[in-house]
Order: C-alpha cells, then structure tokens, then sequence
C-alpha cells in the first residue's frame, strides 16, 4: 500500500510547504540510491497560494484545466484521467512528480460546498493511481477548510509540522484532535498521526528550548516527535532560487535534519510494506 | 550542478542510505510479479500484437492516437449496425445482440454473422459476464510508465480491455469503478517468446494471427527492434527475408513459441505474409485456415483479395481453390503458352508425348481396370478417336 502522508496544521508560517517539498524530494532520491524498483514520489498541492507548485515546477500560473482545480471539478468517471492529466514533472528530480494548485482553490471551496461526496474528490481519484507511486506527500493549507479535510481523506499519514512558540504549542493538541476526528468521523481508520516536526528550532532562545523539553515530556506528544528541524538561513534562500534545500546547501544544519526524518519514513514505508 | 556539490548531496543520502540499504535490500528491489487494479485509462493494447481483437482500419486509427477507446467502439458499433440493418435485424442497443430467449434460439442459430456481428456478440457477451460475475481472470500487461505517463501495455487479454470499456461506455449500470486487474509484469521480464506462448496455448488463432506472430519472433531473433507503435504489414513482411538457419540457436525455442509446429508449417505459416494487404485482412476477420490460403499465393497479388473473396463467398474447399488458382488464367507467368491453356488439355497433350512409353496391349488393360466394362472402355477410345481427329484437323487449319 503506497503512504501517503500529509503535512498539515491549521498555523500558518510552520514550514508545511518546506517540508512537503524537501520530504518528497528526499523520498525519491533515497529510494533511487537505495536501487528501489520505484522511486516515484507524487506532491501534491492544496493550498491555493501554491508556494509547493512553484518551488518545484518554478511556475504559478496553474489554471483551470491543468491543476488540482481541474480534477476536484471534475466529474466523478473522469477524475482519474484528469489527475493523471493535470501532473507534471517537477524540475528538481524526473522521479518527482507534481499535481500542482491554483489560485482557483479558492473557488473550488466554495464550488464544492454542498456537492455530495466533496471531501473525497481527492481521495477517490488518487486512490486509482496511487499504486503508481511509492509515495504521495500532500501540503495543504494553513486551515482546516473542506481542501484540508480532502487531503487528510486521501492520507495514510498525517505529519504535524510546529514552531516550538508558546502560541503555535497551545493548539497542537487540538490539531491532533481534529485528525482523529476526521479519521472517526469519515470513518478513514487508515488515517494516523504519525509524527510532529518541529520546525525553526533556535537552540539559543530560550523559549524554544523550553518548549521542545515540554513537548518531549508530554505523555502523547513526545512519542509523536518525529524530527527537529533547526531554524536556517538556507531554507529562504533555496526557496528563491527555487532549489531545493538538498541542492542549495547540502551541509546545512536543516538539511542534515530533513535527510534524517526522510530516512525514518523510508524505513517506516519498507516496514509497513510500500 | 557542480561537482563538488554532487558529492555534498552523495555524502548527504549517504547518511541515510547505508543503513537502509544494509537493513533491507531486498524491500527496495522488488522486480516481480504483482496484481493491482488498473486505471483503464492507464493501459493500451499491444500496437504489434498478432491477434488482432478490432477491425484493421479501427486498430490502426486507435493505435495513432486518432481516436480514444471510446470512440474506436463506437465506430465499430456503427459497422456492425450498418451490417445488420442490411441483413434485416437491426438493433439500436447493443444489449439487443444478447440472445433473447428459448423461443427465438433456434432462429438465432440459423443467421450467419458477419465477422464484425460476431466480435460485438463477443464482446458484449464478454461485458455482460463481466458485469454480472466480476472480472475473474486478470490481463498481464508490462509496465512501459515514463516520466508523468503511466502506461501498460497488454500482453494478453486485449479482449476483456475492450469488453470492459463496452461495459463502462455502452452497456446501462455499470458499477465499476473505471479500475481493471492486472498481473504486472516488470519491462525487463516481458518477452515476445512468452506472449506468443500465451497466444497460440489458446484456441482461435487465425492463420494470419499467426503468420504475424511467426514474423514477430522473427524479427526479434534476428534483432529488430519490435516498435510500440502500430505498424503495417510491410513490418511483418520483413520477415519474409529471413530464416531460422542463420539463428539455429532460437530455432527450438521459436518453434515451441509457435505451439510447436514443424519447420515446414513454420515456413508455410510466414509465407502467407506474401498475401496482399486487404487479403491478409478478409483472410484474418473471416478466420480462413494456412492450407486454403497456401494455393492463394501462387497468382499475383493483385488477384489475392479476389481469390480471398471467393473463397469467402462460395465457402471452397482446398481442392477447388488449388484448381481456381492453377486453371483460371490469372496467373501472370507468360514464359510458357501452355500455362494459360485448360490444365485436362495440358494433361492430354503430355499423353500424346509419351504415347510410345507404353505397350497398347497396357492401356488396354488400364482402360478395363479404370472403367470396368469392355464396352464402355471401347466407346471412350472411339470418344478419343474423335477427339484426336478434331485436334489433327485444327493443326493442319493453323
């Protein structure tokens, strides 16, 4: 069964689409040093700014019949081969593979609002080409909107990406809640949490400190940690040149850390049989 | 991307990988065999496959991208119904082309389809079962999947392919989800050798079915390069050049792939490649067998599709084609007159050369052992006589 996880927290700013980016990249290219039969790796982009689109495909102008919109309007026979359609190669590795989003998503919302079956206008069309990839990343919004509720319906694997501030701590354990709820909900028992990231993590405040060691003693929330992501200057300035953090700077400190969460998921992906 | 940043990024999956890969290897490199559900969108029949499923002008419009799935069924739809609205049963569903009932089965048995009829009738009895009981047997396909695309190509069951998009398309309350399954065999694994295996294992392989088949294993052995695109006959007919002693080492295998046929059938086989284009088209769709075809390629081209026709039309037998064939003057060798004449007429006039080979007291007793009867025997040679004289007065006239 082919993960597929999502990065999702309803705080804007965390680092959801850096880390969809460079998690997806990372994918491909250990599992094509590992020699794996399949390297390819899906991203897919639901937020409507389409920072994760542009990044990797180094354009922004997705439109109606050629993005994320185009599936989710699409009717239900033909989604399928809308999805398939609609992805496009990303620049920063052949293996990695992009269904990008458009300003339109804004739209699509509103659209789909009232529309039976709108939550799974994802779900039901990845579903059929999943199996095509050996993993599928989704970056999603800064909201728990229905495009969020879409992509956490089409996941196996929910990854929380949070600042370790006092304001973004606070609500983490709702966020969690309302993952389990979906899951409940939607009845979607496939769907888990499968780790926090912390993000932007500055040794020297204080602050930051404190709050990783509050969240590592959390009786739920420490076993959930799945990596720590050091605050770097390298992760803006690769999004500017539109690279990813591996190819700008691959001694960085953020780098070194992401290489190490995309080894945890590659080996809980072999152990979970992907 | 520099060098040196090359080796950084080595250094960084280095990190990572070493573990993983000494863990397991054996989870990454999984080259075999496997069942999934396939987008139907995701797979295409083989362009080069023998057993041609489609009429061949909608085989080679759908295989140049002329025309989607959909549209390659409704055209022959269209075919069949032009077809049957001349014979006088017309029907505007294709549901209408499933048997009805008891009563009128016996009536049923009685029409002769039209090759075009009999492939709907299939492939809608094919898509009825499939509705009914689900898709039980899997099609194998070979992963081609490039970049963005992902495709499979059929290596067997391109019928129950277009079954199902009969039942997707044209046939009410199809609950399927648009998914088919399928054996997936990796594109290093797959093999010509084995599709034609699986071809000639099953029963209803036309002789020319065949013949492309024996030119594709051919062509493969002599190492052509098999395209992914639809080709003509001329493709096939390169084979015509080749032969199995220069490649010995095949020769075993290319045989057995042909459901282990003699070295003579083989060559018979490949040979009707010699047929013309729209011959080797009747011939396919009205399933004529190798030996009715065989005496067919001893005229010239441009009287196959004639010849084919007729054999069609007045359902003759090998011994009726071989004498269409040998005495209806179409034959355009013109080195000797005595080609063009009767084949009786030729046979007399070799008799008449070795009349002194045999003793008259012989062809007596030859005459009596053929008619059994001395009279009888007696009115043929006055018949002969006669015949004789007529023959001596017309070479004196000339």
């Amino acid at each position: 069964m082919t993960r597929v996880f999502v990065f999702t927290n309803h705080k804007g700013g965390v680092g959801k689409s850096t880390s969809a980016t460079n998690v997806a990249l990372g994918i491909t290219q250990v599992l094509k040093r590992a020699n794996a039969s399949n390297c390819r790796v899906l991203l897919i982009d639901t937020d409507s700014q389409g920072h994760a689109s542009l990044v990797t495909t180094g354009r922004k102008d997705y439109g109606a019949d050629d993005s994320l919109y185009t599936v989710l309007m699409a009717d239900r026979q033909n989604a399928p081969q809308m999805l398939m359609n609609c992805i496009v190669p990303s620049q920063w590795d052949e293996d990695l593979h992009v269904l990008p989003a458009s300003p339109m998503l804004e739209g699509a919302e509103r659209e789909l609002m009232g529309v039976a079956g709108a939550p799974y206008r994802l779900a039901d069309p990845l579903g059929k080409i999943a199996g095509q990839y050996a993993a599928i990343v989704i970056d999603t919004r800064p909201s728990f909107s229905l495009m969020t509720e879409m992509g956490l319906l089409a996941a196996t694997d929910a990854i929380v990406p949070v600042e370790p501030r006092y304001l973004e701590t606070v609500g983490l354990t709702s966020v969690i809640q309302k993952i389990n709820d979906i899951r409940d909900g939607w009845r979607h028992p496939n769907l888990r949490v499968s780790g926090l990231l912390i993000t932007k993590m500055d040794t020297r405040v204080r602050g930051h400190n404190h709050l990783l060691a509050e969240i590592k003693s959390h009786p739920l929330l420490g076993k959930l940690v799945l990596g720590v992501i050091p605050v770097n200057e390298a992760v803006s300035y690769a999004h500017h040149n539109h690279q990813s953090l591996f190819t700008y700077d691959p001694r960085s400190s953020a780098s070194k850390a992401y290489i190490q969460i995309v080894g945890s998921l590659v080996r809980y992906m072999t152990k979970v049989g992907a | 991307m520099a060098k040196g940043s090359i080796n950084r990024i080595d250094e960084l999956l280095a990190s990572v990988t070493t573990d993983l890969m000494s863990d397991g290897q054996a989870a990454f490199q999984d080259n075999s065999i496997r069942v999934e559900r396939l987008l139907l969108e995701m797979v295409r029949p083989d362009p080069v496959q023998p057993r041609r499923v489609l009429p061949e002008s909608i085989h080679l419009r759908f295989h140049n991208n002329h025309v989607t799935p959909t549209q390659a069924l409704r055209e022959l739809v269209q075919i069949v119904q032009i077809t049957a609205r001349q014979r006088g049963r017309p029907f505007n569903s294709v549901l209408e082309l499933l048997p009805n009932g008891d009563e009128e089965r016996e009536e049923e048995s009685a029409v002769v389809l039209s090759p075009e009829e009999q492939l709907l009738h299939d492939l809608v009895n094919l898509a009825v079962t499939i509705r009914d009981d689900g898709q039980v047997n899997p099609l194998t396909v070979v992963d081609i999947s490039q970049g963005v695309t992902h495709l499979f190509r059929i290596e067997t069951g391109e019928r129950r392919y277009w079954a199902t998009w009969l039942l997707r398309d044209f046939i009410p309350n199809y609950a399927g989800d648009g998914t088919i399954p399928c054996i997936i065999i990796p594109e290093k694994r797959s093999s010509v050798f084995r599709q034609a295996k699986e071809n000639t294992a099953r029963s209803g392989l036309t002789a020319i079915a065949l013949a492309r088949q024996a030119a594709l294993l051919m062509l493969t052995v002599h190492g052509y390069e098999i395209p992914a695109y639809a080709v003509g006959n001329d493709f096939y007919r390169q084979a015509l050049n080749l032969d199995l002693k220069s490649k010995r080492e095949y020769t075993d295998a290319v045989l057995s792939a042909m459901g282990g046929v003699g070295r003579m059938q083989f060559s018979r086989c490949k040979a009707l490649l010699k047929l013309s284009d729209e011959a080797l088209e009747l011939a396919d769709r009205h399933q004529i067998e190798e030996y009715r075809l065989r005496p067919v390629l001893s005229v010239a081209p441009e009287y196959h599709a004639e010849i084919v026709r007729q054999i069609i039309d007045f359902n003759l037998t090998a011994k009726q084609i071989k004498e269409l064939c040998e005495g209806d003057g179409l034959d355009t060798d013109t080195t000797d007159p005595l080609e063009k004449l009767p084949p009786a007429a030729i046979k007399m006039a070799r008799a008449v050369h070795a009349s002194s080979s045999a003793s008259p007291q012989d062809i007596a007793r030859a005459l009596m052992q053929q008619e059994g009867d001395a009279a009888i025997a007696r009115a043929r040679l006055q018949a002969l006589r006669k015949l004789l004289n007529e023959a001596e007065r017309y070479l004196t006239t000339d």
